[in-house]
């Protein structure tokens, strides 16, 4: 398959175009899907593929900033894009990362920093989908008994919470909620966010849903933009430090654009708690790799590091598919219905 | 719309200084050693748009950095405008949806 192989100028090393396309087409379809960048799925996959880590992280965030402005755009014409609140969370969410990276220089100082954030960040991927997991089946569980309607009650207990000065999201169906509480719960996604090292987008989605009370489509609109924002930055910055493969970003934002956009139309198919479900399902796996990298560095066993790319590669494969599957299930069915 | 449109030309002039701003500093820190920061591309057997892009990492990475940013912007618009047409086609068009949970 050498005729596949082309040679990356900045780091140096030889890529299969192929694999490239195919890496970027399902992180596509994910972030388009699930309102997230995919980084944590695109960075390993690119560094166990030889990439070496800055070029993979900065390579990323420019894959991650082309995919989102076809995505955003479509979800801005579904009505899946809370812009103000989006602002105010681009805002919020960067003080919060300050605070999460200057935690993380200051735990640096005192030893082995990159446990404490891996098996944090294995807590917060476990908790958060064991949480859509019993909210998804007492869901399931009370429709089935009567009228469906959403159990999770903590955006009822914020909102009532009445801090002045209060504001309205009119696009997100929420009619007055306190700013000190968007601002705390920002502020403390953002910490997440730069303590863990992970992008927006996999921390504020649940966020939107769980703790705002968003509809999970504008929830996946809103973070996709806030990603969109995310990603320029980086890419900027990176690009400037030399760290952005300019060829391979390209050739993977082939990929990855056409899979945003089959991702972001599969939202219009899919009800929200089917995106809940999928969506914990991802994480519990994006769990279990980080677990079998936590084996890794203690073992020093090569073997569990490809492992745990090979979990992240086989879910975002396996996701897709699911996806792609339910965008022309939802299709037909729509055919048959007009 | 005009106010979106503002506020996304405003936030992305914030990020894009910062950036600039905090990675000049690094620049500046590093200017006395030879970091991998100040890496270059070898230019011997390269033509075409390679040696092109090869120049461009070489000798102005503020270009370098805006043209990525440019090329990214309008690969990721051009392919999610014929992809949309091409769903478009196969029935799956998008319209503002109701939000059933």
């Amino acid at each position: 398959m050498d005729i596949f192989n082309i040679y990356l100028l900045v780091s140096g090393i030889q890529f299969n175009v192929l694999l490239l396309i195919l890496i970027g087409f399902c992180v596509g379809v994910l972030g388009g899907f699930f309102g997230v960048g995919g980084g944590w799925i695109v960075t390993p996959a690119l560094n166990i593929f030889g990439f070496p880590m800055p070029f993979a992280i900065g390579t990323d965030l420019a894959n991650i900033f082309g995919q989102s402005i076809g995505a955003v755009k479509k979800h801005h014409k579904m009505g899946n894009v809370d812009w103000k609140l989006g602002f105010i969370s681009i805002i919020t969410s960067v003080i919060g990362l300050e605070i999460g990276s200057e935690t993380i220089m200051t735990l640096e100082k005192a030893g082995d920093v990159g446990t404490i954030v891996r098996w944090c960040y294995i807590l917060f991927l476990f908790s958060v989908s064991s949480y859509m997991f019993y909210d998804y089946f007492l869901n399931r569980l009370k429709q089935s008994e009567s009228k469906a309607q959403d159990q999770n009650k903590i955006p009822e207990k914020l909102h009532n919470i009445n801090l002045p000065p209060m504001i309205s999201f009119p696009a997100s169906g929420i009619e007055s909620v306190s700013i000190w509480i968007i601002f705390s719960i920002f502020l403390f996604t953002g910490f997440l966010s730069g303590f863990m090292g992970v992008g927006g987008g996999f921390i504020i989605m649940p966020a939107l849903v769980y703790l705002i009370g968003l509809p999970t489509a504008i929830a996946v609109g809103t973070s996709l933009m806030t990603v969109l924002f995310s990603g320029a930055y980086g890419c900027f910055t990176y690009a400037l430090k030399g760290r952005v493969e300019l060829i391979a970003a390209f050739i993977i934002l082939l990929g990855a654009s056409i899979g945003a956009q089959v991702g972001a139309t599969a939202v219009k198919y899919i009800k929200g708690y089917g995106i809940r479900l999928l969506f914990a399902i991802m994480i519990v796996f994006a769990g279990f790799s980080v677990v079998i990298e936590q084996i890794y560095k203690v073992s020093k066993v090569p073997f569990y590091q490809s492992f745990a790319g090979i979990i992240l590669m086989g879910i975002a494969v396996t996701m897709s598919s699911i996806i792609i599957v339910k965008l022309i299930q939802g299709a037909i069915k729509e055919k048959n219905y007009s | 719309m005009k106010i979106n449109k503002l506020m996304v030309l405003l936030v992305f002039g914030l990020l894009f200084t910062y950036g600039y701003s905090t990675t000049n500093e690094v620049n500046i820190k590093n200017s006395k050693q030879e970091t991998t920061l100040n890496n270059k591309i070898n230019t011997e057997n390269l033509s075409g748009i390679n040696l092109w892009v090869a120049k461009l990492y070489n000798n102005d990475r503020i270009l370098y950095a805006i043209i990525v940013i440019l090329v990214m912007a309008s690969l990721g618009s051009i392919m999610a405008f014929g992809t949309d047409l091409v769903l478009k086609f196969f029935g799956m068009s998008v319209t503002r949806i109701s939000h059933n949970e």
